[in-house]
């Protein structure tokens, strides 16, 4: 960490910010430059509570230069982490496609949903049984009997499946199902659940928050790791900006930012990051193209009739599209 | 235009709403609903202030059901707009790259970047002589002497010269030594020099504000094609968002819309997308699956010693990579 003193702080509060520092256990290194001083904190690794310090007299502020994560971070692993999924594995050379309903509604609409994403070239199957939605008057998922299909689609598909989990009590019921348990962007920051999440050992898909920063992703990450489950695997959804023609801004920046920061695996949600179907195909090679190592994305057997999120879902056959047009991509950057 | 009332507006006031409409030269057509009574408007209402309808006794809110924008418009001109410039085609099948450096800075850079970029596969050179920078105490650029570089570089090199214009007065001296005429992001706005650029003839690089919406985007060019200049380039460049980690949010979903909302070709500048180099042509990529006509980078022989922009800046190394890659994913999606 860096102290940065005000110009004109006097030797008094100078001397004041280094003792306190020393008194830490830390060490001190003093830059006096022509107009103002600053005081490196040589640490040993150790948190620093940047706040005691700022509110020092002569203090005008304190800059971090290591990053706050650890467990996520890439320097803390010789190479990419590789999750696996029954016979999938994510964060390998192979593009991992994740595609299914926003919401389980039936056992028909899940079941042909489950059988036409398989065939046109998903190796994951998502759909939501515990709906987190902006209104509580719409539709909330049929819960158990949701996870119940998931995992009947899972038995004749073979296709491993991701559902959301949204309360930490729930993760024993949804363990019993799911392959993978995601955690959605309202619960980026629910601590409590990332700590059970951590806890079951289960992979988990962590996706970004809507106003989250790629570095608060990476400190939920760290929850999960730090609770002894290293089996992460993080999701750019888009982000709120002002822009509103579409319904969120995909961070695009974030793949290979996220790539650089961490050795977790990284894939993208096109549908939620663009939200009209029309768009979605484009932004998902668009995130192979950046170095996604997947994509989870929305399809359903009849959109029109969708209970939830029906306007950025695919119609299989598009969804056939995008995957072929995914693949090619993927080839082309040597990542068959 | 719809005019939504207010529930529980009156007779009168319902009937004083359609008598402004009828006023106006437009029809009116009521829906009267359960709750509520809704207006539409027939008839091509672009030009009328929606907020004139607002201030009515009885008004809750207007919509626009039209796009605010006709001859930038896809509805307006189904085909693709190319932009010829100097054997250079925007808009085609093949995608085109334009590259140098942010500032020309003296002779020796820009003709050594000019020479590196075109070895490297660029179509077009790009360098700053009137520079708009955030610091007036940061380099201004080098005026007029900065033309007359480009001007030697495009003779040597044969690649035609993209450069900015920041004023309608220097619009003559800027269009005597430049190919296209770049309107920056932060005069995406200044409506009185896309006025002064649309009465000429010269291509015009419209880069979009980096907080406006892809809507204003469009509703400037309109202002360019509005005077009878229709040889209009548009470039997605990032927008402002709470990410602090990188210098923009390239928005990536901006590609894909534009290309459906207008027939004008758009770019996309990763430089700035993403403003660190390391993750720049990641970004590119992404642009070119996304289906934009091609890109704007930032080259520079030594980015360490740039006056501007040197942590965005690619070596030209780095830069023929990035080419080489992009245009395998062109193949991809069928383009060159």
């Amino acid at each position: 960490m860096v102290i940065v003193m005000r110009s004109g702080a006097s030797q008094k509060e100078i001397d004041a910010v280094a003792a306190r520092v020393k008194e830490e256990g830390f060490g001190t290194h003093l830059v006096q430059g022509t107009e103002r001083t600053i005081v490196c904190v040589l640490g040993d690794g150790r948190p620093v509570d940047q706040r005691k310090y700022d509110v020092m007299a002569g203090v005008e502020k304190t800059t971090r230069i290591l990053k706050p994560f650890k467990l996520t971070s890439r320097s803390m692993s010789a190479g990419d982490s590789t999750l696996r999924l029954n016979g999938t594995t994510v964060g390998t050379k192979p593009v991992v496609i994740m595609a299914g309903p926003c919401s389980v509604e039936s056992r028909t609409q899940l079941l042909e949903t489950a059988h036409a994403v398989k065939e046109a070239g998903a190796q994951v199957l998502r759909g939501g049984a515990f709906k987190p939605r902006t209104s509580p008057y719409s539709f909330q998922g049929l819960g158990e009997e949701g996870l119940q299909i998931m995992a009947e689609a899972r038995d004749q598909t073979g296709l491993p499946v991701v559902t959301e989990v949204m309360a930490s009590e729930q993760v024993p019921l949804v363990m019993k199902y799911a392959d993978m348990l995601q955690v959605g962007t309202r619960n980026m920051q629910n601590y409590e659940l990332l700590r059970a999440v951590g806890r079951s050992g289960h992979p988990v898909l962590l996706k970004r928050g809507l106003m989250s920063t790629i570095e608060e992703l990476l400190m939920s990450a760290e929850y999960i790791l730090a609770e002894g489950n290293r089996r992460v695997l993080l999701c750019e959804r888009g982000i709120r900006t002002f822009e509103k023609y579409t319904r969120n801004t995909t961070d695009i920046n974030a793949i290979p930012v996220l790539k650089d920061l961490t050795h977790l695996p990284v894939i993208l949600d096109p549908s939620h990051g663009v939200g009209k179907w029309a768009y979605v195909a484009a932004v998902a090679r668009a995130g192979v193209a950046a170095g996604a190592d997947g994509l989870l994305v929305e399809v359903h057997n009849d959109p029109a009739q969708a209970l939830s999120d029906g306007a950025q879902s695919l119609k299989p056959e598009r969804f056939a599209t995008l995957v072929r047009q995914v693949r090619a991509v993927a080839a082309s950057i040597g990542r068959a | 235009m719809i005019v939504v009332m207010r529930a529980g507006a009156t007779k009168q006031q319902i009937f004083a709403a359609v008598a402004r409409i009828e006023k106006d030269g437009f029809s009116a057509h009521l829906s009267e609903g359960a709750e509520r009574t809704i207006i539409g408007v027939i008839g091509d209402d672009r030009p009328v202030e929606r907020h004139t309808y607002e201030v009515l006794d009885g008004v809750e809110k207007t919509v626009a059901v039209l796009k605010p924008f006709k001859l930038v418009s896809r509805d307006f001109q189904q085909e693709h707009t190319t932009v010829k410039v100097n054997g250079v085609v925007f808009g085609a099948s093949s995608i085109s790259i334009i590259a140098g450096p942010c500032s020309v800075e003296d002779r020796a850079q820009l003709l050594e970047s000019a020479h590196a970029v075109k070895e490297a596969g660029a179509q077009a050179l790009r360098g700053g002589a009137f520079k708009p920078r955030s610091s007036p105490y940061s380099f201004q650029g080098l005026g007029e002497q900065g033309l007359q570089l480009l001007a030697e570089a495009r003779e040597q090199t044969g690649l035609p010269v993209v450069t900015e214009v920041m004023t309608p007065e220097q619009l003559p001296l800027v269009t005597r030594y430049a190919d296209v005429l770049q309107i920056g992001a932060r005069n995406m706005q200044n409506y009185e020099l896309l006025k002064a650029v649309g009465r000429g003839s010269h291509a015009v690089l419209l880069k979009r504000g980096l907080m406006a919406t892809v809507e204003e985007l469009l509703m400037s060019a309109e202002y360019i094609l509005a005077q009878g200049n229709r040889r209009v380039i548009l470039c997605e460049r990032g927008i402002r968002t709470f990410e602090k980690y990188t210098r923009n949010t390239t928005d990536i979903n901006a590609v894909p819309v534009m290309k459906s909302l207008t027939h004008l070709p758009v770019l996309l500048d990763p430089s700035h997308g993403v403003g660190k180099w390391a993750f720049v042509t990641a970004v590119a990529r992404a642009g070119i699956a996304a289906g934009a006509d091609g890109l704007i980078v930032e080259v520079h022989p030594r980015p360490a010693e740039a006056l501007s922009d040197g942590g965005q800046s690619l070596l030209p190394e780095r830069f023929a990579e990035l080419v080489q890659q992009v245009r395998a994913i062109a193949a991809t999606i069928g383009r060159e």
